[in-house]
């Protein structure tokens, strides 16, 4: 029986071949969709215990920097600091060239981010020098900087160039993705701009996850009636919000990949359904030879199944190769996709979603062929 | 020749139905056929030939009347009984052949025996020896497009006689032949009756072919009008 599944896959190389290639570039899209949409979510490096403050209405619009002191007022607050987004052009617009840049306060920026983690010495160094920068050791080695090296950031959202002398590196090892960005400080740009006194972000550090509930309630309560008022959440639902601001994404990306995996079922069904009339006769002598119709669907099903599996296991197997790579073509333009990784669970959905496909493929025509009239079978010509 | 009836068939019946249309096949046939027997059937095209011989395989279901081969009355059979059946008591030889071009000779003539409980060794003993009968024991491995018609044929035969049938039925076994090759057809079949005591039931146009079998029985119109000894 196996060896009639497998001749009768191998029988029309050309079709197998085209089939097979339909359902791996489908589960070879899904997969590293998944692989991409997983990397975006986890690569932030949350901390449970820390809580995003920004502007109610979107992170566009500022919040004044006088609500830093009543933030810190608030119960269960052991730390605030400030991260404004500055954008801006390093050298070119070249992928590579990028990397998140966000002006902080360099007081309280390792206080609330503890886990980044750099020498007294180059901290001291950063704090003492208004227009000095950390980077994530990550980025330095790929940059080639070295400590009081200087480089120019050139403004676009905001209109001036900073020119910044590097004075410390930090590590994150946990999340590496963290270690692709530069802080400097906010001042600086604040004394360029003249002092407006705008903030993008509140970032509070609490003193256990579990007031994070309380906390949020109380910040949004602080600022309800207020002309800014704000949104207190989570790190990591900050993180998703952030990205949700391309569109959703994992609806986007999960339309997509149903809409693959739906073409190409139609695709494999009318392939399996060819396969399947074109045996008619052949499962006709099947049964005259005393071939039960349960046989008859199994060998019909086993072979759509098999297409489905190898089609699962070529897709997933390409997208894990092209996972690793596009994971370190992605370090200089996109950080957040380095940490990308073929996941077993994306794996055995990948062989899973194969299966179905293959199962779905194949269960009319096994049907169809099991309840062939033998005599009419007999009659169809080769 | 045996006296033992193998084949019994009475007032059989078939009608199909295309549309509103009902043809009438066969018109009540009544016929018995004895263990070792080599009958031929012959009529002209549309007489019934291959519709009684189907029937009689247990892969068609009759109108009207009984069939009863080697003591069990089909009717009466399940379709997952009836393809047991014809498994343990029907060799069945098609005129295109109809061997699996995915499968070599060897594992065409198997394919029976796969429905089986024997073992590897013992299907292959048993392979060989039908391949040995019908003279092919050197063409094993080969597939059918690397053989020629009267080679085919042989291999099909190999595969209808290789789980020891009590009844071998041939539709036009030399239809698609040339002459030489049918002639060699004609002699294995001749041989598998006289030296192996095999029932043979055998459709046929052909005169010569028919006079092979011990006896000859003439369908015309769905009736049975003659039987004699050929």
């Amino acid at each position: 029986m196996l060896k009639l599944i497998w001749r009768n896959l191998l029988r029309n190389k050309t079709r197998t071949f085209l089939t097979l290639a339909s359902v791996g570039l489908a589960l070879f899209i899904l997969t590293f969709l998944g692989a991409v949409l997983d990397a975006m979510e986890s690569a932030q490096g949350s901390s449970d215990s820390r809580v995003v403050v920004r502007h109610a209405v979107s992170l566009t619009f500022q919040l004044p920097e006088a609500y830093e002191k009543r933030l810190k007022t608030v119960d269960h607050v052991e730390g605030v600091t400030i991260l404004n987004w500055f954008g801006g052009t390093y050298k070119d617009q070249r992928p590579e060239n990028f990397f998140p840049r966000f002006g902080a306060e360099p007081e309280t920026l390792f206080d609330v981010f503890p886990e980044y983690r750099v020498g007294e010495e180059q901290q001291r160094a950063f704090e003492a020098d208004r227009s000095g920068f950390i980077a994530g050791k990550s980025l330095a080695e790929k940059q080639g900087w070295e400590l009081g090296d200087v480089i120019t950031i050139k403004g676009d959202i905001y209109p001036l160039d900073l020119e910044l002398t590097l004075r410390g590196i930090f590590e994150q090892p946990d999340a590496l993705a963290q270690e692709k960005q530069i802080f400097f400080h906010r001042r600086y740009v604040e004394e360029a701009m003249s002092n407006p006194g705008i903030v993008g972000t509140y970032w509070l550090k609490l003193d256990s996850p579990e007031h994070v509930p309380a906390v949020v309630k109380t910040v949004e309560a602080m600022y309800e009636s207020s002309a800014a008022p704000v949104r207190a959440e989570t790190e990591e639902a900050f993180a998703l919000s952030f990205l949700e601001m391309m569109g959703n994404i994992r609806l986007l990306f999960s339309s997509i990949g149903l809409a693959i995996v739906i073409s190409i079922l139609f695709i494999t069904a009318n392939t399996m359904a060819m396969a399947a009339r074109d045996r008619v006769r052949e499962v006709a002598v099947l049964r005259t030879l005393g071939f039960q119709r349960g046989q008859v669907t199994t060998l019909v099903l086993a072979e759509s199944l098999l297409v489905g599996v190898l089609g699962a296991v070529i897709g997933a197997a390409g997208a894990s190769g092209l996972i690793g790579f596009a994971a370190k073509a992605a370090e200089g333009f996109f950080p957040a996709l380095s940490a990308m990784q073929p996941t077993p669970g994306m794996l055995g959905l990948s062989l899973f979603i194969g299966l179905s496909i293959g199962f779905v493929s194949g269960v009319f025509p096994a049907w169809s062929a099991a309840r062939i009239d033998i005599v009419e079978g007999l009659r169809k010509v080769a | 020749m045996s006296q033992q009836v193998i084949v019994e068939v009475s007032g059989l019946e078939k009608t199909y139905k295309k549309e509103s249309f009902e043809v009438q096949v066969l018109q009540g046939i009544d016929l018995e056929i004895h263990s070792g027997e080599y009958v031929a059937l012959m009529g002209p095209s549309g007489s019934g030939k291959s519709t009684l011989l189907n029937l009689l395989a247990g892969i068609d279901k009759p109108t009207a009347g009984k069939i009863v081969v080697g003591g069990s009355d089909m009717s009466k059979l399940s379709d997952s009984k009836l393809a047991r059946w014809r498994h343990r008591h029907i060799g069945f030889i098609f005129q295109f052949y109809n061997l699996l071009p995915v499968l070599t000779a060897f594992e065409n003539v198997e394919l029976p025996l796969t429905l089986t409980r024997l073992s590897k060794a013992k299907r292959r003993q048993k392979v060989e020896t039908a391949l040995q009968v019908v003279g092919l024991a050197d063409r094993m491995d080969h597939y059918p497009r690397q053989l020629s018609g009267g080679q085919e044929q042989r291999v099909a035969i190999a595969r209808s006689i290789v789980t020891d049938p009590a009844l071998l039925l041939a539709d036009e076994p030399t239809g698609d032949l040339d002459s030489e090759s049918a002639g060699e057809i004609l002699d294995l079949l001749q041989q598998l009756n006289e030296d192996f005591g095999k029932t043979i039931v055998m459709v046929t146009h052909d005169p010569g072919a028919a006079r092979r079998a011990k006896r000859l029985v003439r369908l015309e119109k769905g009736l049975l009008v003659g039987a004699e000894a050929a």
